[in-house]
């Protein structure tokens, strides 16, 4: 069954991407949407990319060491990814001003060390602009 | 079937890093021909004073990304008129160059004609 909200529509197996601009631990944002996430392929939907841009490019840093009884971001993203084997992509250029490279990464720009967590990958701003193309949804967290 | 892709500019131009960050993205995006619509709204309208001295706060100007859009055939930009009175801004102050400003009454209603909003 469809449901709406305001001109919202969801119909039965949509194609969502998700862009998420709120750094971790810092905002609500960031942690709603690894809740919509999971919401949305519990309910069966498809889940085509999930674009981390600006201050969301900190989700994918392997060294954030939240307190044992606080929501683990990373962790949640990490384990979502390997279930679904979703397409996590970090923004290369919002990652590098902010600091989260790949090994290849920080080699090539001749860093101390790299943090890019494993499941997600660094990738242009085209794949915003692909997820767009390609999804039924784009639904944006921050910001 | 292409999308109707709207891309909402909503920050004020140097006082977080959405407003760089969000003109770059409607760029890489028009480069990959998916050319979106613009609204400036709230402070985004901000973003097209004309005379800004960013090099004075250790800021690039976001004029250059600005002029960059028509190269990129985005050839207008809509502009939320409720959003230029609350702030005390006249459509013809603005910064006009190559990008013609569209004024819009109902920013609701335009958001709601399109397929997919990119929100910065």
């Amino acid at each position: 069954m469809p449901r709406t909200a305001g001109h919202f529509t969801i119909r039965p197996r949509m194609k969502f991407s998700l862009a998420v601009y709120s750094a971790p631990h810092s905002a609500q944002a960031a942690a709603s949407a690894l809740r919509f996430a999971r919401a949305l392929l519990h309910e069966g939907h498809e889940l085509y990319r999930v674009f981390f841009y600006c201050d969301g490019v900190h989700i994918g840093s392997s060294l954030s060491t939240p307190p044992q009884d606080e929501l683990d971001l990373l962790a949640g993203w990490q384990a979502l990814q390997q279930q679904h084997q979703l397409d996590l992509v970090v923004c290369i250029a919002a990652a590098q001003r902010r600091g989260v490279l790949s090994d290849s990464e920080a080699n090539r720009l001749e860093k101390p060390a790299a943090n890019l967590a494993p499941g997600f990958e660094l990738a242009g701003l085209g794949q915003l602009a692909d997820a767009v193309a390609q999804s039924d949804r784009l639904i944006t967290f921050g910001g | 079937m292409t999308k109707r892709l709207l891309a909402l500019c909503r920050q004020a131009p140097y006082g977080n890093a959405l407003a760089r960050e969000g003109l770059e993205a409607i760029l890489a995006a028009a480069a990959m021909e998916q050319v979106a619509d613009i609204l400036f709204c709230g402070d985004g309208v901000f973003q097209l004073l004309p005379e800004q001295l960013p090099a004075d706060i250790e800021q690039k100007s976001l004029q250059r990304n600005l002029q960059a859009l028509p190269v990129f055939g985005v050839e207008q930009a809509f502009i939320c008129s409720k959003s230029l009175a609350q702030r005390g801004l006249d459509i013809d102050t603005l910064v006009q160059g190559e990008l013609v400003l569209v004024p819009v009454d109902d920013s609701a209603a335009l958001i709601a004609s399109y397929d997919s909003v990119l929100s910065f």
